[in-house]
């Protein structure tokens, strides 16, 4: 099948870690990605099924890992070669029915009894086994060398891998189900507080942002966007303050009565916002949330971060609870993230922020349009697979 | 329809009427706002002092501030003033000028000729033409005889420039002062303009001579009351009294009255009698 | 003796004319048969200043010799006019120095020890050390300063005490030292005919509660305008206010006016009118334009504001309030006034670097607006030069800079408040408590030298009327976005401000340029 495939290879590792983030050369033939024919994967047990992508996303942590900015701890929990994607809608091959892939692969869909206690407790993200079972290591499709991903023509899912996605729902705006999940997964992690501020409003940043609105409403939300378009939806998806990064700190200090002490680059904030979502994963984003979140408040990263550089001081002094918010799971009151999302999709107008289409052929101008996607006005870039299918 | 300084030059050429007669619709000047009379070269008229006001306020006097953070006693003298003076200073180094300039007041500035050695700083025109600019110098021979050294200083302060000079007539070696040439007190005898005794100490470490860079060390300029020459006084016979004033000035220190009243310290900060009225 | 003011209209002949353009110069070409208002020439200074304050205070107007009311073991504060004046700052010696050095020789004659002097800032920012010592000389400052020599501070909870209600009830408060002397001496310098009189000890001495009655929109409304107090609700507040005051504390008032000597000898041709310039003055003009319109902000900002103008004084007064405002308002008048047949259309105004609020700052778009459309609109005696309805012209960079020592309550007064409204009616109700109650701008006036938390509101109040009585705002050369966050229309060049105005008076408005600083005083008949 024709497919994206990542391979692991210290030389060209080195070379694209060199060229610092640039998509030509991070997608070039000197690069990890190939386009090619490869091998279909094989279906591991009788409860997988073959599903065909229609449309699969590109997301941040896969133009981290394209560019080398990810963090190489993860690279122990992954198995090479993969096909990236695994924010994918597609249709099950053996009936034409359209389904959303849950990507996490845990102890039920590795064919383990009995479960870890993480996937018995609701979390497959937090799987403890994900070396074991049917499958190559990988903590998700579309980062495991047996399941395939949303790149290429074919994967293969468990069966409580599979959501049916209802007619209502269009294709452009059920690729954008598996990061509301993630981000209805964070907004449910953190406490409700008087001010909330999201930082960041790509992807992660706008969903986070509307399941805030929805489930744990603040008296103020506050979200920090750097461009003109991300601030025009983070307002429709229910913020009530748009600032951007230079002045979060003074606007930030305004709503909350806080006093501010330092210089114009350096300051902090006495008092500040009671909880934080910190949707970029960038060293200066975070070291700005530890420093106007308020003391005893809470900072949640949603977005993935690389090895980045944060300084723990505040952290401390203030007293911060920080957590890590990634992937999705049993919510309290039963219900999954992933079912949370579907019910909440319809009414946010999700095709809004599905941005161009690429082919796969195109991956090279799909993944520098992803890498750019703040200034050119996109927040979600995917590739469309459908015309693949015969 | 940016403006370029072709057009803003074709503006004013135009609007002003160059090379035509002023028209009848325009009244005569009134001598309302006062534009006093420059005189003596092109140092001293108005383009060149507008950007020496910019060039001193804007670069040499914040530089001066920032090498040595002068500190300026008796500037009270120098205040204020209703006629103009000749200034007499001990010469340790290059840096001797900035710092008198900055000790003064804006006014006192504005209105300030520094005396330039001629054979040293004016064979190169270029060198000359630089320092008249940024520090309002004019060349002050050295070798020629007292009627050609004098002609241009009087005529200076004649036309109400105040003067400034170094008697000693170069840089002292050791620091110390050296005796006066009777220049200055030709000049003030000639011109019955006082004469305010000015002392500059630190500036030998910041440049000393046959250093080129200045290198930062605190300054302290003092100022003394002014002198007149008496009606019967000689022009030698001031000059060593002007010198015993610089070196009273090099020894003096200011009695500090922290102690009493606020009244004790206010009369104590009295300036004497003002012998200018 | 210089000339009157003079309203001189444009024709072929005339040059073009001399625009500030905030630390820059613009030339313009109006439109032929456009008025200039020309200010009068400066007045003649008088020779011996000292001679005359000695005289003043020995033969004051309705109250007795100062000397007679100095006597050993009285408590005495002497009061004065903070830097907001006057504009440009004058070289040394400052008028209030003169003066104060005058008055302390006497108080130390007469042997009174308990002398406290305060910088009557009201809601102003506290000066720092050499701002003090600029404006009260180096004798005061090494003598008194910092225990007895200070800024008021309004938000002292102890160091201020309420003098009463005044009839329509306005609160009066006045700082505790001076309520508890036994003698204010207030040492004011008239610069504008808004200044002095009662409103010195009222506003200078006063605090937010006593100053929140008459800094508010409905009483700026009502002045038209403040510049003239027969005219003016918030001078008749202040009146009802200082007597109130004067029944409490003995009061001697002594107020100075200057000439309108506004530039240093070097810059003198931007006072000049333009029909005078010599080849000189024209070489000037062109290479201050070719320098300011390349050289960095920071550097031009530096270069101006060092700039010191050459007052002269021209009268100094002593004595009972009233009748020395008087006299003093008379001297002003008369260094100010431009007689002005009619109003206009059209008002064009070129914005200079400086205001009350920025000295040694930066002139943010807020106090823009309030120097423009708050004291230049203002300067009028009578009905304003522009009709109801008309347009204003001004010209200034309009940049988005801020300076985050002394105005901080302005940053965020922009980037909140003015994003919500321009009204300054709704701005008022919404917003106007919040940033005076607030904690960390009380901290910043109190500790820094940061504008009280107030101070931006009161800002554009001061241009309530204008907006109320010009249909149009235009702003030349301006940033955009900046312009456009203020409510008005921004243009690149005249030309287009007064095609983008015809919409709004018609083809062939009349203009009249208001040719200032120096500052002006246009009495429209």
């Amino acid at each position: 099948m024709l497919a994206l495939s990542y391979v692991r290879s210290v030389p060209r590792y080195a070379i694209v870690k060199a060229a610092a983030g640039r998509g030509r050369i991070a997608t070039s033939e000197l690069s990890m990605l190939h386009l090619g024919d490869v091998p279909e994967p094989l279906l591991p047990g009788p409860q997988w099924r073959r599903v065909r992508p229609s449309l699969a996303g590109i997301c941040g942590s896969d133009t981290a890992a394209i560019t080398g900015h990810a963090s190489l701890y993860l690279d122990h929990l992954t198995s090479y070669p993969f096909v990236p994607g695994h924010e994918v809608v597609g249709v099950l091959e053996e009936d034409g029915s359209r389904v959303v892939v849950e990507p996490a692969l845990g102890c039920q869909v590795r064919g383990l009894t009995p479960p870890c206690r993480q996937c018995q407790a609701g979390w497959p993200g937090r799987c403890e086994n994900v070396t074991e079972g049917d499958l190559e290591i990988g903590l998700q499709t579309g980062y495991c060398a047996s399941t395939g991903g949303g790149w290429g023509e074919v994967l293969v899912a468990h069966e409580s891998q599979l959501h049916r996605v209802p007619e209502p729902l269009s294709d452009e705006a059920a690729v954008l189900i598996e990061p509301l999940a993630c981000c209805v997964h964070a907004a449910l992690r953190g406490a409700a507080g008087d001010t909330v501020v999201v930082v960041g409003a790509g992807t992660i940043g706008l969903l986070t942002v509307a399941a805030i609105h929805r489930l744990a409403p603040p008296r103020r939300l506050m979200v920090v966007a750097k461009y003109p378009f991300q601030r025009e939806q983070a307002l429709r998806l229910g913020a009530d303050v748009v600032v951007g990064p230079d002045e979060a700190l003074q606007r930030i200090r305004f709503q909350t009565g806080a006093r501010r002490l330092g210089g114009k680059t350096d300051s902090i904030l006495l008092g500040g916002a009671d909880v934080t979502y910190e949707c970029t994963g960038t060293a200066f984003a975070l070291n700005q949330a530890v420093r106007f979140t308020r003391a005893g408040g809470h900072l949640i990263t949603v977005g993935m971060p690389g090895a980045e550089r944060v300084d723990w001081a505040p952290i401390w002094q203030r007293e911060l609870t920080v957590s890590g918010a990634y992937a999705y799971g049993l919510e309290a009151g039963g219900r999954s993230s992933f079912d949370i999302a579907l019910e909440l999709a319809p009414e946010l107008e999700l095709e809004h922020l599905c941005g161009p289409l690429f082919p796969l052929s195109g991956y090279r101008d799909a993944i520098d349009y992803a890498l750019k996607a703040g200034p050119l006005n996109a927040v979600k870039v995917a590739f469309d697979l459908r015309d693949l299918r015969v | 329809m940016t403006a370029t300084p072709w057009s803003d030059l074709d503006l004013i050429r135009r609007g002003w009427h160059w090379g035509l007669p002023r028209p009848q619709t325009w009244a005569p000047a009134a001598p309302g706002v006062p534009d006093r009379a420059s005189n003596l070269g092109w140092a001293r008229a108005e383009p060149v002092r507008s950007l020496r006001f910019l060039i001193q306020r804007g670069l040499l006097l914040p530089f001066t501030r920032l090498v040595a953070d002068p500190k300026v006693e008796g500037s009270e003298w120098v205040k204020d003033l209703e006629r103009p003076v000749i200034l007499a200073s001990n010469h340790v180094s290059h840096a001797d000028t900035h710092l008198l300039l900055y000790a003064l007041s804006q006014r006192t500035r504005e209105r300030t000729v520094v005396a330039a050695a001629a054979d040293y700083w004016y064979q190169r025109p270029w060198l000359g033409r630089a320092l008249s600019l940024g520090l309002n110098t004019f060349p002050f021979s050295r070798t020629g005889g007292p009627a050609a050294v004098l002609h241009s200083s009087s005529e200076l302060l004649k036309s109400g420039w105040n003067l400034l000079v170094f008697p000693e007539g170069t840089r002292s070696q050791d620091g110390r002062l050296q005796p006066f040439k009777p220049g200055v007190g030709h000049l003030a005898t000639e011109t019955k303009a006082p004469v305010i005794p000015v002392y500059v100490s630190g500036s030998h470490r910041i440049m000393p001579k046959g250093q080129r860079i200045p290198l930062p060390a605190p300054a302290t300029i003092k100022i003394g009351r002014p002198l007149l020459a008496g009606r019967a006084e000689g022009s030698r016979a001031f000059t060593s009294r002007i010198e015993a004033a610089v070196r009273a000035l090099s020894g003096a220190v200011r009695t500090d009255a922290s102690s009493g009243t606020w009244i004790d310290r206010w009369q104590a900060a009295a300036p004497k009698a003002r012998p200018l009225r | 003796m210089g000339r009157p003011g003079a309203v001189l209209e444009v024709d072929r002949n005339t040059p073009p004319t001399l625009f500030h353009f905030g630390e820059g110069i613009r030339l313009e070409r109006l439109p032929i048969g456009s008025r200039i208002l020309y200010p009068p020439d400066p007045l003649e200074a008088l020779g011996h200043p000292e001679r005359a304050i000695r005289r003043a205070l020995a033969h004051p107007l309705d109250d007795d010799p100062l000397k007679s009311l100095l006597r050993a073991g009285m408590k005495l504060t002497i009061a004065f006019d903070d830097l907001s004046l006057p504009l440009p700052p004058m070289a040394e010696p400052d008028v209030r120095q003169l003066v104060m050095e005058e008055v302390i020789e006497m108080a130390a004659e007469a042997g009174v020890e308990d002398i406290h002097i305060i910088a009557a800032n009201s809601l102003h920012r506290r000066m720092t050390a050499d701002e003090i010592r600029h404006i009260v000389g180096d004798r005061i400052f090494t003598t008194f300063y910092p225990e007895r020599l200070y800024n008021h501070d309004a938000e002292d909870p102890d160091g201020n005490v309420v003098v009463g209600t005044t009839a329509e009830g306005e609160e009066t408060t006045l700082s505790r030292r001076a309520a508890e002397s036994d003698l204010v001496v207030y040492v004011n310098l008239t610069l504008v005919p808004m200044d002095g009189g009662h409103k010195s000890m009222a506003t200078g001495l006063g605090s937010y509660r006593s100053v929140r009655p008459h800094h508010n929109v409905h009483t700026l409304l009502g002045s038209r305008s403040y510049m003239n107090p027969p005219d003016s609700a918030l001078h008749h507040a202040c009146n009802r206010q200082g007597r109130l005051i004067e029944d409490t504390v003995r009061v001697f008032h002594i107020e100075t006016s200057v000439n309108n000597h506004s530039f240093p000898a070097a810059a003198n041709f931007l006072q000049k009118r333009e029909t005078d310039w010599t080849l000189g003055d024209q070489a000037a003009v062109f290479t201050m334009k070719q320098i300011t319109d390349r050289t960095p902000v920071a550097l031009k900002r530096a270069a101006f504001h060092s700039m010191r103008a050459p007052y002269g004084l021209t009268g100094v007064t002593a004595g009972q309030v009233d009748a020395v405002h008087e006299r003093t308002l008379a001297a002003v008048t008369r260094q100010m006034l431009v007689e002005v047949e009619g109003q206009t259309d059209i008002v064009t105004m070129g914005l200079p670097y400086l205001g009350p609020y920025n000295v040694n700052s930066i002139l943010n778009p807020v106090l823009v607006v309030c120097l423009g459309l708050g004291y230049l609109f203002n300067l009028y005696r009578g009905r304003p030069v522009v009709r109801q309805g008309g347009v204003v012209i001004m010209e200034h960079p309009c940049r988005y800079e801020f300076d985050s020592v002394q105005h901080p309550s302005y940053i965020d007064f922009y980037d909140e408040v003015l994003a919500d409204t321009t009204d300054p009616a709704l701005i008022e109700e919404r917003y106007e408590q919040r940033f005076a109650e607030d904690p960390w701008y009380r901290q910043l006036y109190r500790n820094s030298h940061a504008y009280h938390g107030v101070h931006p509101f009161y800002a554009w109040y001061w241009a309530a009327h204008a907006l109320s009585h010009v249909a149009e705002v235009i702003v030349v050369g301006g940033e955009r976005q900046v312009v456009h966050r203020l409510g008005f229309k921004a243009a690149s060049s005249l030309e287009d401000a007064l095609e983008i105005a015809e919409q709004t008076v018609g083809r062939w408005p009349s203009i009249t340029h208001l040719r200032t600083p120096p500052l002006l005083l246009a009495s429209v008949g």
